[in-house]
């Protein structure tokens, strides 16, 4: 289609970059109203119990104080319809004010609002809540027996699913093998710089604009309309940026219904902004695992057995099951595979996709076990993937759309030096006296492609706009749109500026599971396509055209022109054809949805990932000193920001492995680190200066268009494992708990 | 946060008057504690006494022109630079880079860092029902509930927390003065008095009386700074509260230990220091042994919970190689 130099598959900066560093690009909480009004939450205290009274009169009195919103006083809130709260869309699916129960620590049960942020935030600690405590549920072992067998994670991928018969295998088969092993991680929050936020500003009592932090206005937009019972026409979401989300936002939260609540109540716009603490219970997490693999191999090291139990935990409000196992079944050829998942329902906040939900803990845990295997048979680890390499998915027996694996196994290892390592724990030693190891894994992430629609608007002056209620969440989406107009128009970057974030533009998906670019992508291409289509007609057919006798076909656009490939003669810029035609602009639509290959084929993503750690080895303290990761994720559009995707996701399988975890006080089920001091995120000394990035930009030709598949997740999925197995290598120490603190390896 | 009165005094004589007269009176230096503690309403001051205005930034040799004077206000960032302190104390400059990040120790201020609180959950967030800090006859949440940053040292049922400091654990073994002004006039108090043990009074962290303003910190001349270290052990690169710290300054004669100074951080409600310890090994050759044996005192009659038993080990694998490389230095 690009007719000029190709701009999709070369560096380019971010577009909006100078608005992002300067601090001009508008975010929720940026936005401004006259009236404006401010609201803090009321939370609760407990976590399992009833509310039997709040006290607000010393709350009232204080100063500054507009309102205080709680159940006695709340719009009645209609329930979400089936769509919205069953298994395809998580969140919570209980809106507040419903009743008088208390599920969790940090339950909104209402806001001040006032005409200050401090006069609300002081008022809502001035607010006391009597309460009726209930049982409380903490313990996830403890309460193992109680677990469910939940059947789908998302509405499309099965959590109890086996092939062939492990159980007999594993039975009467003697071969080498690891038993029933235990790994954990702990409960993770995103923690993106931005704090949810929200401003709600009704016009009238029946249409209402949301600015809202949300990775989905399409959604937002549904939730909000249903629960205040509003045409969806009359709802109006906008979120021009994003400040990170890491699968937090989006979704039916609760506060950004309070903020509308709130600003019914006072008849005023209100802004609620969550503090930090506040992003440890209203906005998800990744909920705790505890995993056991078992794995039986023969003595060359093929595999014959692959068992996968995840026990994890709910909110009691909802059942969100981490997916720990939903890949286990795809990564290896392998004939008999169980996989299972248990949830426990506790008193703790909703848990929700979080960076890789399930590859993330749950490829910590494979490729633990697969290094522990390859221990065990004394067999190269990469050697020993090698030998158990998946020709095609075995999980429904469909051949991959494209699959490079190997050749990212062979680039990674030369890249690290593998081949002088030596594979004896505890055998090597920096000058320092540090112990190093070198560890590996491997990385596998969905691809998928999902409904999509673009508009595009070409004005007089040659500028062309592009629009989709897609989003931007600091990954590129504005600079991506961007290229594929300049290549599908022939037009140079700088003539086109995105639009996005903005219910109003044509749908777009939920910003999550790496689908955006393969999804907003193809739909931006249709738009320039029928857009390409009327230029042209106008062109050949239009009254005063300036190629008319031209055959279509013969027609060329490049640099903003219409020209004819057989008369280079013939030629007329958009600008003087849309003038000689009398249209201030032209526009056209498009939109694109995945197309049958879907169903034939398994599309995946995959890499190679390489650590070496040096570690203390009196002291425990690990570092990652060098990262080498080569990924096959399709053909890169944009280099530059393709790499910085990587070396993020790759950070933050740093923290994952090496220091997050949000840690709960079992007796009152309230996080006893709810603040960035003490819930550790890795810093710029925790990334290693020696960070090789490869890929290997092999178009995926199934894939639409552009031969792109997502990589926003893969970066983190074994990466945690690759760091463990490193530090396996390095101490002899098997850790199979994260985070790899001190105190596990001293 | 509650409304509050500011006032800005211009000299130390008006702060001290003015604490005095306020009821509910803060002295307000860098913020970088107090108001953490006050967005959370574990603090709630009526009056701030901001005592930026009041000098007491200088960095100079004392009167006599030996040791160091530090001004309260210096900030933390200032000190870690000073020529003064790299080229005299080269171990306070390595423990305070090694506290906070640069931001907080920008703001934060000599003073303000010996007065910040003993680090605790259940303390910093008055959601929790338990804590004989905050509440006094509360309980302990802490107890038996999650206690990995905890003490194993020094502390009692009232209270398990540690003091997070890590200059002060470097000022514990230069023998730093503290010195003070109040309503009874100046006076010195040695870094060794000015934390204090929980005991049955867990809610008091230091000695300072109320109404007390601390003006300048004095350090004794250093002899021997080669053989001294900072080492702190922590779960990310930076910007983390020490699991284990160890200052430890030793002056080695002819092969042999002539002194030895050490302190432990992230053990006790204060900066552990056991000079029955530091004789033991006076006059010994600087060995495995005897680093050993300086352990073994320094941890005697130590308690460990649930969740911080590896800070025995931890403990004394970080005094052996703090010493270690002490003695190794050259």
């Amino acid at each position: 289609m690009a007719q000029s130099p190709a701009v999709l598959g070369t560096p380019r900066q971010r577009v909006d970059g100078k608005l992002t560093v300067t601090g001009t690009a508008v975010y929720a909480s940026d936005f401004k109203v006259d009236g404006m009004a401010y609201g803090c939450l009321i939370q609760s205290t407990i976590a399992s119990g009833t509310v039997v009274e709040i006290d607000q009169s010393e709350a009232e009195k204080a100063p500054g104080v507009i309102a205080i919103l709680t159940r006695q006083n709340a719009p009645k809130l209609q329930a979400l319809p089936e769509e919205l709260t069953g298994n395809g869309e998580p969140g919570e699916s209980r809106l507040p004010f419903q009743d008088d129960q208390v599920f969790f620590q940090g339950q909104h049960l209402g806001a001040v609002i006032a005409e200050t942020f401090e006069q609300a935030r002081e008022a809502a600690a001035l607010v006391r809540v009597r309460y009726q405590p209930g049982e409380l549920r903490t313990d996830l072992l403890g309460l193992a027996d109680q677990a469910i067998e939940p059947r789908m994670w998302a509405g499309r991928t099965k959590l109890q699913d086996k092939r062939g018969d492990v159980d007999w295998v594993w039975a009467n088969m003697p071969q080498v093998r690891l038993v029933d092993e235990t790994y954990s991680t702990p409960i993770e929050n995103h923690n993106p710089i931005e704090p949810g936020a929200a401003l709600a500003v009704w016009d009238g009592t029946d249409h209402l604009m949301l600015h809202v932090s949300t990775r989905g206005v399409d959604l937002t937009q549904k939730v909000v309309a249903a629960a205040f019972g509003l045409p969806i026409e009359n709802v109006r979401i906008v979120c021009p940026f994003i400040g990170g989300h890491f699968g937090s936002k989006g979704f039916s939260w609760s506060y950004f219904l309070v903020a509308v609540a709130a600003a019914r109540i006072v008849n005023r716009p209100v802004r609620l902004v969550l503090s930090r603490p506040q992003m440890f219970d209203s906005m998800g997490q990744r909920a705790r695992t505890i995993q056991t693999i078992g794995l039986a191999a023969d003595e060359n090291g093929k595999l014959a057995a692959l068992k996968h139990s995840t026990l994890t935990h709910s909110s009691m409000i909802y059942q969100y099951t981490e997916p720990c196992g939903s890949l286990t079944r795809s990564v290896y050829s392998c004939p008999n595979v169980q996989i299972n998942h248990r949830l426990v329902q506790l008193d703790f906040t909703t848990p929700c996709p979080m960076r890789a939900p399930g590859e993330a803990p749950g490829f910590f845990a494979l490729e633990s076990a697969m290094d522990e295997l390859a221990v065990k048979l004394n067999i190269d680890p990469i050697e020993f993937r090698m030998r158990n390499y998946a020709d095609k998915d075995e999980f429904d027996q469909r051949p991959w759309s494209s699959k490079h694996l190997k050749e990212c196994y062979d680039r990674g290892a030369a890249k690290i030096g593998w081949s002088s390592r030596n594979p004896k724990p505890g055998s090597t030693k920096d000058p320092d006296g540090r112990l190093v190891g070198l560890g590996m894994a491997t990385a596998v992430y969905p691809a998928r492609q999902q409904p999509a629609a673009a508009k595009v608007i070409l004005s007089k002056d040659g500028s062309i706009v592009v629009q989709s209620a897609t989003h931007e969440s600091g990954t590129g989406t504005y600079t991506m749109m961007t290229q594929f107009v300049a290549d599908s128009l022939g037009v140079s970057m700088d003539r086109v500026r995105s639009e996005l974030g903005d219910t109003q533009f044509p749908p777009a998906p939920v910003n999550g599971g790496s689908v955006l670019t393969a999804s907003v992508g193809p739909a931006v291409v249709a738009a320039c396509t029928a857009l390409r289509d009327k230029l042209i007609s106008l062109a050949v057919d239009g009254p005063s055209a300036a190629l008319s006798g031209q055959a279509k076909t013969d027609i060329v656009i490049t640099d903003g022109r219409i020209s004819s490939a057989k008369d280079t003669s013939k030629s007329i810029s958009f600008s003087d054809l849309l003038t000689n035609t009398g249209n201030q602009t032209l526009e056209a639509e498009g939109s694109a949805k995945p197309g049958d290959a879907y169903q034939k084929l398994a599309f995946f993503s995959f890499g190679a990932i390489f650590v070496e750690v040096k570690v203390d080895p009196d002291l425990g303290e690990v570092r990652v000193t060098r990262v080498v990761g080569v990924y096959d994720v399709g053909k890169v559009l944009n280099p530059l920001l393709a790499r910085s995707q990587m070396l993020g996701g790759i950070t933050f399988g740093i923290g994952m492995a090496l220091m997050e975890g949000t840690i709960p006080d079992m007796a009152t089920g309230r996080m006893v680190n709810a603040n960035l001091a003490e819930y550790h995120v890795p810093v710029s000394t925790d990334v290693p200066p020696d960070f090789v990035v490869e890929f290997l930009d092999m178009p995926d030709t199934n894939m639409a268009d552009n031969g792109a598949r997502g990589l926003g997740e893969i970066g983190i999925v074994g990466a945690p494992a690759a760091i463990a197995n490193a530090v396996y290598h390095a101490t002899g120490k098997r850790i199979r708990d994260l985070p790899i603190t001190p105190d596990k390896l001293v | 946060m509650n409304n509050f009165a500011y006032v800005r005094p211009n000299d130390i004589d008006s702060a001290l008057n003015l604490i005095r007269t306020r009821p509910k009176a803060r002295f307000l230096a860098g913020g970088t504690n107090l108001l953490d503690l006050w967005k959370m309403g574990v603090e709630q001051p009526e009056t701030v006494i901001d005592i930026s205005r009041l000098g007491l930034t200088d960095i100079a040799p004392r009167p006599d022109g030996t040791g160091l004077r530090i001004g309260a206000l210096a900030r933390n960032s200032d000190l870690a630079e000073h020529s003064l302190v790299l080229n005299q104390y080269p171990i306070l400059s390595r423990a305070l880079l090694a506290g906070a990040s640069p931001q907080l120790r920008n703001a934060a201020t000599v003073g303000g860092n010996l007065m910040q609180r003993t680090r605790c959950p259940y303390f910093y967030d008055p959601a929790f029902p338990s804590c004989n800090k905050r509440k006094p006859g509360s309980g302990c949440g802490a107890l038996n509930g999650y206690n990995r940053m905890h003490a194993i040292l020094g502390q009692s049922d009232e209270c398990i927390a540690t003091n997070p400091s890590d200059m002060s654990v470097a000022l514990a073994v230069l023998d730093a003065q503290i010195r003070v002004l109040g309503p009874g006039g100046e006076r010195v108090i040695p870094i060794s008095e000015f934390h204090r043990l929980p005991g049955d009074r867990p809610e008091l962290d230091t000695t300072l009386q109320p109404n007390e303003l601390i003006t300048a910190v004095d350090l004794p001349p250093m002899a021997d700074t080669k053989h001294a270290v900072y080492l702190k052990v922590r779960d990310r690169s930076l910007y983390a509260f020490a699991l284990v710290s160890v200052a430890a300054a030793l002056t080695i004669e002819n092969g042999s230990i002539a002194s030895a100074r050490i302190a432990l951080g992230g053990v006790a409600h204060k900066p552990w220091r056991v000079p029955a310890a530091e004789i033991l090994i006076k006059g010994v050759s600087p060995d495995h042994a005897a680093f050993d044996m300086v352990a073994d005192r320094l941890l005697q009659g130590a308690h460990a919970y649930r969740y911080n038993q590896y800070k025995l080990a931890l403990a004394r694998k970080s005094v052996i190689r703090a010493l270690s490389v002490a003695a190794a230095s050259t």
